[in-house]
């Protein structure tokens, strides 16, 4: 028999058995589907964090004070140290040709009152260079004024959110409020942003840095953001930084530096190590379609026990046999797998309709895994009835026994 | 028809098949194995970060400077034009009902001792420390009840930091320096391990006041309160914020209790939960298709015995019931089979790798018998009513 024969008579038997093939196809196409929508969901997540980490700038440096020696711990997150970092420490280091522009960083919380409305809100003091190196944008008015770090400026730049509840409709530029006990005057708003990695865009104030130094009484930076100025040199600026700093400090390396690369890397592997676990969760599911594609075909087999006969009795080989009903598992798989596909893309057509700031995406590697998985099974399951068919007695099967 | 000759007549319609009713199974049984090992897993890291959480206890309030209204951490931990002072724990201690008050500083800095030294972490915390977070002294005494603003400089060391200074030597009375400050080692801590990433052994404990000082601080980062089992927590939390209120003039911090606390991560990992459960029931889904389609090729199969049953007056009613009766058979007996399957996984799974937590939740266990029934009926029920509508007399000519 040629291959293209072949192909026509199991497309026969399998159009012949409508309901039975549709219910074969809906198995396989729900794991595909399930399969396809799952991964696509964590390559989405791994997507939008690897978007939120590029939006502050892919060759960024945190610098932050303390350093633990205990392998496999947390930085310390919280910053106390007996000895400062300092805004003269942050200065120094712009003198580095590595390093494009900083932003050394005090956070707090304050209230913010503006006519008898207050606010508890996160006030972040910073320098004129925040904006560029966190990308944030300006809605209206101006960012802090590029002015010397060291001195203190009665000015803010509010985040959308706390501006429209102590504004409301009100214009808020040019008018002056008050934050803890001092008075600042709004020189400008940002664009909405919303949540950027943990922190709230939207719901903080931005000072001077010496402003909140005094306001908060501190003397200590909480961070400095650093942008590197070619993405390669990150490694050479991360030494750098440690060896400028260890020099101020007498010797001691008490600072920590965290590569905007390590953290992202971090995230990355775990998102993707939930998207494979995930993806094989689902793809338990294609084995129980490959089981009941087994099912069936046995079935079939006892069913078709004369037709069987009389092809060997025409001088039908095993093999041939073997390759008829291999040939209806492949076509049952691949159009499983094909609707499976169809309705996953679907579906993710759908949710990126709905949701059109995450980008849900079914990874490649995922959708060809999905297929193969799905025909391979078929395939395996089918190879037992196969050869339970190709191994009739010609005799036997004609008279249907 | 009797019960008994029902069960004769489905129990044998299976046992005709034997592969055939066998492998319809294995198709349920993978599926329900699926979702009791994973809701397991599910279940087992539920509790095991519970437990991580309730460490400490359960009659616990934490207080940290700074209000804000959406959830996360108040940047008040960082800088606060109000900070929590010693005086505001010294306060809290005399409420009604109180255990204890433990005040906390974080940082991080160099400790010495003789010719070795080791960057770790500071903790600064007050006499009851121990009490409120239920560490024990394992040699030595815990801060004494001093002057709270001009405690003497003494430290207790956790179980790995002295290891670190001290090898095997004993610490107690030795002193060990930090920043520029000298501190004399009174007791050593028992070991506690991580809690949440914060490696309890390799901190070392020194009096808040002498912290505050260590750090150029102002405030407090936490107050944590542990109160009588018989109290009641609102009240407990009314009385808190009512004090604080009093010293502060408005609420400028904010309050958390453990259960609100245990609460939300509750939810948060039974969705976690319930999600897994909901990825694991696509099998489930298949598996049921599974049968659906055994189940349409039996009756076609059988269509000259329905004839004869319905000509020597089976009632439709009673046709269905068999068909149905097979199906849900065939799902449970895939379903039973899927809860060994998935618990002797589990149990597998406990013996290789005893890190990754495993409890077998009977709650989802039941759902997966219970669902397996139910998809056993919902795919029993279009074969069987086809069953049931075939003319007797067509069906008893049919080939």
């Amino acid at each position: 028999m040629r291959p293209l024969d072949l192909l026509d008579f199991a497309l026969k038997t399998v159009t012949r058995y409508r309901l039975r093939t549709g219910l074969l196809l809906a198995a396989m196409a729900i794991g595909v589907a399930a399969v396809i929508l799952l991964t696509a969901l964590g390559e989405g997540a791994r997507r939008y964090v690897a978007n939120q980490f590029s939006a502050l700038g892919t060759h960024l440096l945190i610098v932050l004070p303390g350093r633990n020696e205990t392998r496999g711990g947390q930085p310390p997150m919280l910053g106390e140290t007996p000895r400062d970092l300092t805004i003269d420490d942050a200065l120094a280091l712009t003198r580095s040709r590595l390093i494009r522009r900083l932003a050394p960083l005090v956070v707090g919380s304050a209230t913010v009152s503006f006519a008898g409305r207050s606010r508890e809100t996160n006030i972040l003091g910073s320098t004129a260079e925040l904006l560029a190196v966190r990308h944030l944008e300006l809605a209206q008015g101006q960012f802090l004024p590029a002015l010397d770090p060291r001195r203190a400026a009665p000015v803010c730049v509010l985040g959308n959110q706390v501006r429209d509840e102590l504004f409301g409709p009100e214009p808020a530029v040019g008018r002056w409020l008050r934050i803890g006990d001092r008075r600042f005057r709004v020189i400008g708003v940002l664009a909405p942003k919303g949540q950027s990695l943990g922190t709230d865009v939207d719901n903080t104030a931005i000072i001077p840095l010496a402003s909140a130094q005094n306001l908060f009484n501190t003397a200590s930076l909480f961070r400095v953001l650093v942008e590197v100025d070619r993405r390669e040199d990150t490694a050479r600026a991360q030494q750098a930084i440690l060896t400028l700093i260890r020099a101020r400090h007498e010797g001691e390396d008490d600072i920590t530096v965290i590569t905007q690369d390590a953290v992202l890397a971090t995230f990355d592997k775990i998102l993707r190590t939930l998207t494979l676990a995930v993806g094989g969760i689902a793809a338990i599911s294609l084995v129980v379609a490959g089981i009941l594609i087994m099912n069936v075909m046995l079935v079939s087999v006892t069913q078709r026990t004369q037709e069987i006969g009389l092809l060997k009795a025409l001088g039908t080989t095993p093999r041939t046999i073997r390759g008829i009903f291999l040939g209806e598992a492949a076509i049952l798989a691949c159009w499983g797998a094909g609707a499976g596909l169809v309705i996953g893309a679907a579906g993710v057509g759908v949710g990126r309709f709905l949701y059109p700031t995450f980008p849900l995406a079914p990874p490649w590697w995922a959708v060809l895994a999905a297929l193969g998985v799905a025909i391979g099974t078929a395939l395996l399951f089918a190879l037992l009835p196969a050869r339970r068919a190709a191994r009739l007695d010609p005799v036997q099967a004609l008279a249907g026994r | 028809m009797s019960l008994q000759d029902w069960l004769w007549l489905v129990t044998g319609a299976l046992r005709a098949h034997r592969l055939r009713s066998a492998l319809t199974a294995l198709g349920i049984a993978v599926g329900i194995a699926a979702v009791v090992l994973l809701t397991a897993i599910g279940a087992g890291i539920e509790r095991y970060v519970l437990n991580e959480f309730t460490q400490f206890g359960t009659h616990l309030i934490s207080i940290a400077p700074g209000k804000t209204s959406t959830i996360g951490l108040s940047m008040g931990v960082f800088g606060t034009v109000r900070p929590l002072s010693l005086d505001d724990s010294e306060a809290l201690r005399r409420l009604p009902q109180i255990v204890g008050v433990a005040p906390v500083i974080r940082g991080n800095a160099r400790v010495e001792a003789g010719q070795r030294n080791r960057r770790t972490e500071v903790l600064g915390v007050g006499p009851d420390t121990s009490a409120v977070w239920g560490i024990d002294v394992a040699a030595g005494h815990s801060l004494p009840r001093d002057d709270p603003r001009a405690a003497r400089p003494f430290a207790i060391l956790g179980a790995e930091l002295r290891q670190e200074l001290f090898g095997s030597a004993s610490p107690l009375g030795q002193i060990v320096r930090i920043g520029q400050n000298r501190f004399r080692v009174i007791g050593i801590m028992a070991p506690k391990g991580q809690v949440l990433g914060f490696d309890m052994d390799n901190a070392i404990y020194i009096p808040a006041a002498r912290a505050l000082e260590l750090f150029n601080r102002e405030g407090l980062m936490e107050v944590d309160v542990r109160y009588e089992a018989a109290a009641s927590t609102a009240r407990i939390t009314q009385a808190i914020r009512r004090l604080l209120m009093e010293r502060h003039g408005r609420e400028d911090f904010t309050i958390t209790t453990q259960d609100q606390m245990l609460d939300v991560l509750g939810n948060i990992l039974g969705v976690l939960t319930g999600a897994v459960a909901a990825l694991g029931s696509i099998s489930l889904l298949v598996g049921g298709v599974g049968i659906l389609t055994i189940m349409t090729i039996a009756v076609t199969e059988r269509t000259q015995e329905i004839g004869l049953l319905r000509a020597i007056g089976t009632g439709r009613r009673q046709l269905l019931l068999l068909f149905l009766g097979e199906s849900v058979l065939l799902a449970s007996i895939g379903g039973l089979a899927g809860l060994g399957l998935g618990i002797g996984l589990a149990w597998l799974l406990e013996l290789l790798a005893p890190a990754l937590p495993v409890r077998i939740s009977a709650f989802y266990t039941l759902l997966a018998l219970a669902l397996s029934a139910l998809i056993g009926l919902l795919a029993g029920v279009l074969p069987a009513r086809r069953a049931a509508r075939l003319d007797p007399i067509e069906a008893l000519r049919a080939e």
